[in-house]
C-alpha cells in the first residue's frame, strides 16, 4: 500500500509540472506574438540603427479602427495615432493648436467658420490631402446613423442626419468653409476630437465596409496589423508634416486581465499599460523599474438606471431612493484612493460644475421611507449591467457590482448582476437591456457640452446608439442644454448649465459613482509620456531610451 | 457499506434490489468494505469526504462569520485570530465563505452527478440490453458527446442555457453521460450472457422486468465507482465554470468565484484565492483516493 501512497505523490507531482510546463508554454506563445518586442529591443541596446518598439498593455481591444463609428476609448487609443484632426488639442490640455488647419476665423454671428489648411499633408495611401477630402468626410459622416459621435455632438438625427452643420464646402485648394445653422460655442473644441479624425476617400471607396479595418489616415503612426483580441501594430510615419515620432512601431496588446499585464510589464515584455489594479499601485511604485503616470481627470464614472421602463426604474422616488442606499464613502474604498466621490454627472475639473449640489448622502431610513412611498416597500428585483474589464473610470467594476448588490439588498432590491465583455456590454446598454448598468465617460473637448448633452440629453437616448444609457428624457433639461450650445458667452453657459445640473440631480437618472485619476503604469524607459485628460494620447512625443 | 449508498445516486427502482442482491452475495460487499477500509489511501479519501460532510451539515455553526456580509474597510485582510483565512475583496471572511461554499459542492457533486447517472445508465443500459440498431445509434450519438473536450462541451451548454449554478449542474450532469452510459453497457453486455438472465427469461419475464431488476442491479459495482470518481470532477468542472463567470452568480460563496474574483490580488494577498484552491484541492483528491479505492475494492479479480 506504501506503493500507492508513492504512486500518489508521483502523480501529483506530475500535475504539478504539467501545469508548470502548460504556464511557461503559454509564455512562450504570447511572447510570439511580442516577438517583434524582444528582437526590437535587443537591437537597440546593441546598436543605434536599431527598431524602437513601444509595446502598449490594456484591457480591451478596438471595437473598430475608422473613429467617426466608435465612442469606445480603446478604438479612439489607436485611431488618435492613425489620424488627424482639424485642429488638435495641446498636449497636456484641450486647449487647440493648428494641425492639418493652419488658421480659422469664424463669422460674428458664429454660423461661418472658414478654416486654412496644411498644403504639404499626404495621406498614408500616398494620395494628398485637399479641402475636398474634408468636405468628403463631414459628408460621409452625415449619411447615416452610424456615424455615432457626429450625431452626438452635432445633434443628428434620423429626420435630420446633417445636424447644425447645414454645409461644408471647399472653397479653394486649401480653404474650407463651414455653414452653420444655429451658432455652436464647442463647435472649434469639438473638432479636435479623434473622431473627427479625416480619412482618405479613396481608402474608404476602395474597403467599403471593411474600411473599418483598413484604416488610412494622414497621421503620425500607419496602420500595419490587426489580430482581433490579440494586437494592434503601427509603424511610424516618416513624412509626418508634424513632429515625426521617435518610435518606429507601436503595438497594442490586449490582455484583458489587470493582474496579468501587470506582471507582463514588470518582466519587461510590455511597456506601457492602463487600468493598473488600485492595490498594484504601491508595488509599481517601490519597483525601480517602473513609474507611475497620472493621468489628470477629467471624467466620470455612474450607474445609469433606464428611466424609459414602466417598472421600479422608471419612477423617480425609487432612483432617489437608490441613490441614498449606496453608501457612496464606501463604495469609494474599493478605488483605493484613485476616485473621488460624484455627486454631478460631469467633472469639477470643467467650467460650468455645479458646486452648490448637494449629494444624495447614504440616508437608508429615508431610502426606505421613499421606496415606501412608491410602493415598492418589498422590493423588487433588477438587473446591474457591469463590463467584464476594468474601465480608466472604473477599476473594478464585477467588485463594485457585487458591493451595489449587498448594499442595495438591505432596502429589498434583489440585484442580478450581468456582466459582459466589453463591446457587448456598449451594445447591450446602448440597446436599452439593462435596468441598471455602469458606465462612465471621459471627456473629449473639455466642454460641459460634451457629458450632459451627450450622457444626458433626450437627443442622445436613442435605441440602439445611446449615449444617454439612463433613457432620460427632460424637455426642460433639453431646453437649457440646447440654449448652452447656441450661447457664445461662456459665463452664460455656465449658468445654463449648472441649472441643468440641478434638475439631473432632483430627477436622479443616475448614481453618479466617481472622478478617478487613472493610474497609468510605464518602464522608467518609456521618457515624456504625457498623459492627456482625454483618456488617449498621441504617441509621436515619447521616446524610449534604451 | 454506510457511506456508499449517500454518496450513490441510485437509479429508479434499484435500491430494493440492492438490499437483495447485498442478502445474496454478501461476502462480495463485505470483502470488499474490509478490503476498502484496509487501504490507507481510501481512509484517507473517506475521511476526507466525512469531513466535508460534516462541515456542510453544520455551516452556521462552524463558521465565524455571515458569508455574504461585506465590510469595505476590512479589504484583503491578512489571516488572524478574528479571521481565521483572511477576508476577500470586498471585506468578507474566507473561512466563513468556504465553509458554506461546502454545501455549495456537495449539491454540485450529487445533482451534476445524478443527472449522469440516471441518463446513462438508461441509455447504457438500453443500448446493451437490446443491440442492434438502438445499440449503434445510441452509441454513436455517445461517441458524438465523447468527442469534445468535457469542459469545451459544458461550456457551449451553458452558454445556450444561460450562465447559472443550476444550468452549470445541468451542463455537466450531460457532459458526464458518456462515461456512464459506456461502462454500463459493457457490463449489461456480459452480465446478460450468465445463466441466470437466461434463467429469467425461460420463465417468461418481460424485458422490461429483466432489464431493471436482474441486469442492472448486477451492474453496481462499476457504477458506484464511477459515481463516486465523477462527484470529483464534477466538483472541479463546476468550480472550472464559475471561475469563467458560468457558474455560480455573486454573492454566493462558490469556490471556483472565490478563486477568480481574488486573482486580481494574486500578488498583494495571495491568501484570498489560495484557501478556496486548497478547499477545491482536498476535496477533489478526497473523492478521487476514495473512488481508487473503491474500484480497487470491488474488483474480483482482487480478492485475496
Amino acid at each position: 500500500m506504501n506503493k500507492k501512497v508513492l504512486w500518489t505523490l508521483f502523480g501529483m507531482l506530475l500535475f504539478v509540472v504539467l501545469i508548470a510546463s502548460g504556464c511557461s508554454s503559454d509564455e512562450a506563445g504570447s511572447e510570439d506574438t511580442g516577438d517583434d518586442t524582444a528582437e526590437a529591443s535587443d537591437d537597440t541596446e546593441s546598436g543605434e540603427d536599431g527598431e524602437k518598439t513601444l509595446v502598449f498593455g490594456r484591457g480591451a481591444d478596438s471595437v473598430q479602427l475608422d473613429p467617426s463609428q466608435i465612442t469606445d476609448g480603446e478604438s479612439i487609443y489607436v485611431t488618435n495615432q492613425l489620424y488627424d484632426t482639424l485642429v488638435r488639442y495641446k498636449e497636456d490640455s484641450t486647449e487647440v493648436r493648428p494641425s492639418l488647419a493652419t488658421e480659422w476665423e469664424t463669422s460674428e454671428d458664429g454660423l461661418v467658420w472658414t478654416f486654412q489648411l496644411r498644403d504639404d499633408v499626404k495621406f498614408h495611401d500616398g494620395s494628398d490631402f485637399t479641402a475636398e477630402d474634408v468636405v468628403f468626410n463631414f459628408e460621409r459622416w452625415a449619411t447615416s446613423a452610424d456615424f455615432i459621435y457626429y450625431g452626438y455632438m452635432f445633434g443628428a438625427t434620423e429626420d435630420n442626419l446633417k445636424g447644425i452643420i447645414e454645409k461644408v464646402e471647399a472653397t479653394g485648394d486649401y480653404e474650407v468653409k463651414f455653414t452653420l445653422s444655429e451658432p455652436n460655442a464647442p463647435f472649434l473644441y469639438t473638432l479636435a476630437m479623434p473622431p473627427f479624425g479625416i480619412a482618405s476617400p479613396d481608402a474608404v471607396e476602395e474597403y467599403g465596409d471593411d474600411y473599418f479595418k483598413n484604416p488610412v489616415g494622414t497621421g503620425p503612426f500607419v496602420f500595419e496589423e490587426w489580430v482581433k483580441d490579440d494586437s494592434i501594430t503601427v509603424v511610424k510615419n516618416d513624412d509626418y508634416f508634424d513632429e515625426p515620432a521617435k518610435v518606429d512601431k507601436v503595438i497594442f496588446r490586449t490582455i484583458p486581465d489587470n493582474g496579468a499585464r501587470f506582471m507582463e510589464l514588470q518582466s519587461g515584455s510590455i511597456d506601457v499599460m492602463n487600468g493598473l489594479n488600485p492595490q498594484d499601485i504601491e508595488q509599481a511604485e517601490s519597483d525601480e523599474n517602473l513609474q507611475i503616470i497620472r493621468r489628470p481627470s477629467m471624467n466620470v464614472s455612474y450607474m445609469a438606471m433606464n428611466t424609459d421602463q414602466e417598472g421600479p426604474m422608471g419612477n423617480k422616488e425609487v432612483r432617489q431612493a437608490i441613490n441614498l442606499a449606496i453608501d457612496k464613502e464606501k463604495l469609494l474604498t474599493l478605488f483605493e484612493g484613485v476616485g473621488k466621490a460624484a455627486k454631478n454627472p460631469m467633472p469639477p475639473s470643467l467650467w460650468g460644475y455645479n458646486d452648490e449640489i448637494e449629494d444624495y448622502g447614504y440616508d437608508i431610513e429615508e431610502a426606505k421611507k421613499l421606496l415606501a412611498e412608491a410602493g415598492y416597500a418589498d422590493g423588487f428585483k433588477v438587473t446591474l449591467y457591469s463590463m467584464a474589464n476594468p474601465r480608466p473610470y472604473l477599476p473594478q467594476p464585477k467588485v463594485t457590482a457585487q458591493a451595489i448588490q449587498e448594499m442595495l439588498a438591505e432596502v429589498n432590491i434583489e440585484v442580478e448582476i450581468v456582466e459582459n465583455d466589453w463591446d457587448t456590454h456598449l451594445a447591450a446598454t446602448e440597446n436599452g437591456e439593462h435596468d441598471m448598468a455602469f458606465l462612465g465617460w471621459t471627456g473629449d473637448n473639455g466642454d460641459p457640452d460634451n457629458f450632459l448633452y451627450v450622457l444626458l440629453d433626450k437627443d442622445n437616448a436613442k435605441m440602439g446608439s445611446a449615449g444617454n444609457v439612463a433613457f432620460y428624457k427632460s424637455d426642460e433639461v433639453h431646453d437649457l442644454l440646447k440654449a448652452a450650445q447656441t450661447e457664445m458667452d461662456q459665463e452664460k453657459r455656465s449658468e445654463l448649465y449648472m441649472e441643468a445640473q440641478e434638475i439631473i440631480h432632483e430627477d436622479a437618472p443616475w448614481f453618479p459613482i466617481a472622478h478617478t485619476t487613472p493610474p497609468l503604469a510605464a518602464s522608467k524607459d518609456v521618457v515624456d509620456y504625457l498623459p492627456h485628460p482625454t483618456g488617449s494620447e498621441p504617441f509621436n512625443f515619447l521616446d524610449i531610451s534604451r | 457499506m454506510a457511506a456508499i449508498p449517500q454518496t450513490t445516486p441510485t437509479p429508479p427502482g434499484v435500491p430494493e434490489r440492492e438490499k437483495a442482491a447485498t442478502a445474496k452475495s454478501s461476502s462480495l460487499w463485505l470483502d470488499a468494505f474490509s478490503r476498502l477500509i484496509r487501504s490507507k489511501t481510501s481512509f484517507i479519501g473517506l475521511l476526507i469526504i466525512l469531513l466535508l460532510l460534516v462541515v456542510a451539515a453544520m455551516a452556521p455553526v462552524v463558521a465565524t462569520h455571515d458569508p455574504t456580509d461585506q465590510q469595505l474597510l476590512d479589504r484583503y485582510l491578512a489571516p488572524s485570530g478574528d479571521h481565521w483565512l483572511g477576508t476577500d475583496e470586498l471585506g468578507r471572511d474566507i473561512y466563513s465563505r468556504i465553509v458554506y461554499g461546502t454545501r455549495i459542492s456537495i449539491q454540485i457533486g450529487l445533482i451534476a452527478v445524478g443527472i449522469s447517472a440516471v441518463i446513462g445508465i438508461l441509455l447504457g443500459g438500453i443500448a446493451g440490453y437490446f443491440g442492434r440498431w438502438v445499440d449503434q445509434v445510441i452509441m454513436r450519438v455517445i461517441d458524438i458527446l465523447m468527442a469534445f473536450p468535457s469542459i469545451l462541451l459544458a461550456i457551449a451548454l451553458v452558454a445556450v442555457l444561460g450562465a447559472s449554478l443550476t444550468n452549470a449542474m445541468i451542463a455537466i450532469g450531460i457532459v458526464g453521460v458518456p462515461q456512464f452510459a459506456r461502462i454500463v453497457r459493457s457490463t449489461v453486455l456480459s452480465v446478460k450472457e450468465t445463466e441466470y438472465i437466461e434463467a429469467a427469461r425461460a420463465i417468461g419475464a418481460k424485458n422490461n422486468r429483466i432489464l431493471f431488476q436482474h441486469v442492472l442491479p448486477n451492474c453496481l459495482a462499476p457504477i458506484i465507482v464511477q459515481a463516486t470518481l465523477s462527484i470529483g470532477t464534477a466538483i472541479l468542472d463546476a468550480a472550472g465554470l464559475s471561475f469563467l463567470g458560468l457558474g455560480a452568480q455573486p454573492p454566493s460563496p462558490e469556490w471556483g468565484a472565490m478563486l477568480s474574483d481574488g486573482r486580481a490580488a494574486l500578488q498583494t494577498a495571495p491568501w484570498v484565492v489560495a484557501f478556496p484552491g486548497l478547499a477545491i484541492f482536498l476535496v477533489v483528491l478526497g473523492f478521487n483516493l476514495f473512488g481508487d479505492g473503491l474500484r480497487d475494492a470491488l474488483d474480483p479479480r482482487l480478492k485475496q
